[in-house]
């Protein structure tokens, strides 16, 4: 157990801070009770691993093979990346640190499956360019509908709070579906798991980041998505949701983040405004050369570490 | 089928509803107490009927407290929460109008001249019209029970000629040979009469505005 503590510290820290991206609106605008969210979002994180987790963790076990100290060190090597990172203010996505740490394990073992890496690379980049098309698409559906409906002010605001509770509920399904493998994949990799245990676990760890630490990251980051107005809101947190799925239909853990910046883009895009910062889509293409730069770096410094080995008397 | 779990906007809509219908219980009291006074003068049915106007109007803010006080708890999002507010608070200033132009004639025993009580009648009466017309609007806009914006443009006309009557009495009263304070008295009378037009126009275009924000 004690060998999978960097797993679950890396799948924690992974519910603490993205859970704010399913249910930060809803939370932070005080439209559902933050416990409300908390258990519904730790639910359904668990319910997506079990349900659609298992082809992201095959993909990322294919990438290189571990042993079982290798499988510990890229988790360790993920999770030091993800908190320093943090702590710096930098840039991070936990999926772009899992699959840096997996790079430098593979270049250890000179062994990296290119194909896969290269499959990954491409869901990174579709990320936010996902995010953005499918903002469009599902803006443009939902105002007709909504349009069409003709509801006065308080039917209006209950069907966008129960539409908010469902699309992150989604969202968190979704989540649970495709980051479940940056938890535990390694893990697998080295025949340590098998694939069910992985997800229980990874899904459990998850959760358990979203119940026990998500609550300040849910009101600050959430505040974000507030300043669009609550349509839109939802909009962003719905199709950053589809974005997820898709890519965990796929098998390529992505970043959350990324999406929902991806989706904000598409609602500035929609309205003719800006509605992202320039410095923004700079810190997204940093994440995507630092943080698996890093990362695998930590890797190698920790393989390295381990290795060393006293030898008295010289 | 979900409603339980909606109680608290339920009981809002309830009362925005019962503070609706006591607006025009306000006005209906004010437009009696004008009849009176025009036909009769101040004296005691008229005094009642102020009476009555003043308590329908402290009414009036009681249930915009208490909508207050349940919107806080948590109902409606806060952009929905702070444009309803609004919008009570701009509603809320028609029956205050009622109430101090009463108060100025009861307060100050004004003598309202002949030659102006025809155009002080077309006034009120204009007035109360817009004052109908938008607690309509304001009630089809909470119930989506009719287009809005018909109503808009009714009320934006008939502003329009309170307007020209409220600018042709104040010309009518320094033309005459009344003594001046008297003409100061009359004209802030007649300015709080108009007022209750405009307000309304202001209100039947916050409701306008706030419906158009909402589309998406």
């Amino acid at each position: 157990m004690n060998s999978l503590l960097g797993g679950i510290f890396l799948g924690w820290s992974l519910g603490a801070n993205d859970a704010a991206n399913v249910f930060g609106t809803a939370v932070s605008s005080r439209m559902v009770k933050f416990w409300t969210a908390a258990i519904l979002a730790a639910t359904f994180v668990l319910v997506g691993a079990l349900v659609e987790g298992q082809s992201g963790i095959e993909t990322l076990q294919n990438l290189t093979s571990f042993t079982s100290n290798q499988a510990i060190v890229a988790s360790v090597a993920a999770a030091v990346t993800v908190t320093l990172m943090t702590l710096l203010g930098l840039p991070v996505s936990t999926s772009q640190a899992v699959v840096g740490a997996i790079l430098g394990v593979g270049l250890l073992n000179r062994q990296l499956n290119f194909a896969g890496l290269g499959k990954v690379v491409v869901c990174w980049l579709g990320t936010p360019v996902g995010g953005i098309v499918l903002t469009i698409i599902v803006y443009k559906l939902l105002a007709a509908i909504a349009n069409s409906m003709n509801l006065n002010i308080f039917q209006a605001d209950i069907l966008l709070r129960l539409c908010l509770i469902f699309a992150g509920s989604y969202g968190a399904y979704a989540l649970g579906a495709n980051n479940v493998a940056n938890v535990t994949a390694v893990f697998v990799g080295a025949g340590m798991l098998s694939v069910s245990a992985a997800v229980l676990i990874g899904g459990l760890s998850i959760g358990l980041g979203i119940l026990t630490f998500s609550r300040g990251v849910m009101e600050t980051v959430g505040k974000k998505l507030v300043r669009l107005d609550p349509f839109s809101a939802l909009v962003v947190v719905l199709a950053q949701a589809i974005t997820v799925h898709f890519y965990a239909l796929i098998g390529v853990p992505v970043s959350t983040s990324q999406a929902v910046i991806g989706a904000v883009l598409g609602v500035g895009i929609i309205k003719g405004v800006n509605t992202i910062h320039r410095r923004t889509l700079v810190h997204i293409f940093l994440a995507w050369f630092i943080t698996p730069f890093v990362a695998s770096l930590f890797a190698l410094f920790l393989d390295f570490a381990i290795h060393l080995r006293y030898i008295p008397g010289h | 089928m979900f409603n339980f779990l909606f109680k608290k906007e339920q009981q809002v809509q309830e009362l925005i509803s019962k503070y609706l219908d006591n607006l025009r219980a306000a006005q209906e009291h004010f437009e009696k107490a004008m009849d009176c006074y025009f036909d009769f003068g101040l004296g005691e049915n008229c005094d009642f009927l102020i009476e009555q106007t003043h308590k329908f109007e402290s009414r009036a803010d009681d249930f915009r407290y208490e909508i207050i006080e349940m919107m806080y708890s948590k109902v409606l999002i806060p952009e929905s929460r702070g444009d309803i507010l609004r919008l009570l608070e701009s509603i809320d200033l028609i029956p205050t109008h009622f109430e101090t132009v009463l108060f100025m004639i009861q307060g100050q025993r004004l003598k309202i001249p002949d030659f102006i009580t025809p155009d002080l009648r077309e006034l009120m009466r204009l007035s109360l019209e817009c004052g109908d017309l938008v607690t309509r609007q304001v009630e089809a806009y909470f119930k989506k029970t009719e287009n809005i914006k018909p109503l808009v443009e009714t009320i934006d006309s008939l502003e329009s000629r309170c307007d020209h009557i409220e600018r042709e009495i104040v010309r009518k009263i320094f033309a005459s040979d009344l003594e001046p304070f008297e003409k100061m008295q009359l004209k802030e009378l007649v300015i709080n009469m108009g007022e209750i037009s405009d307000q309304a126009d202001r209100v039947s275009r916050s409701v306008y505005i706030i419906n158009i924000k909402r589309r998406v």
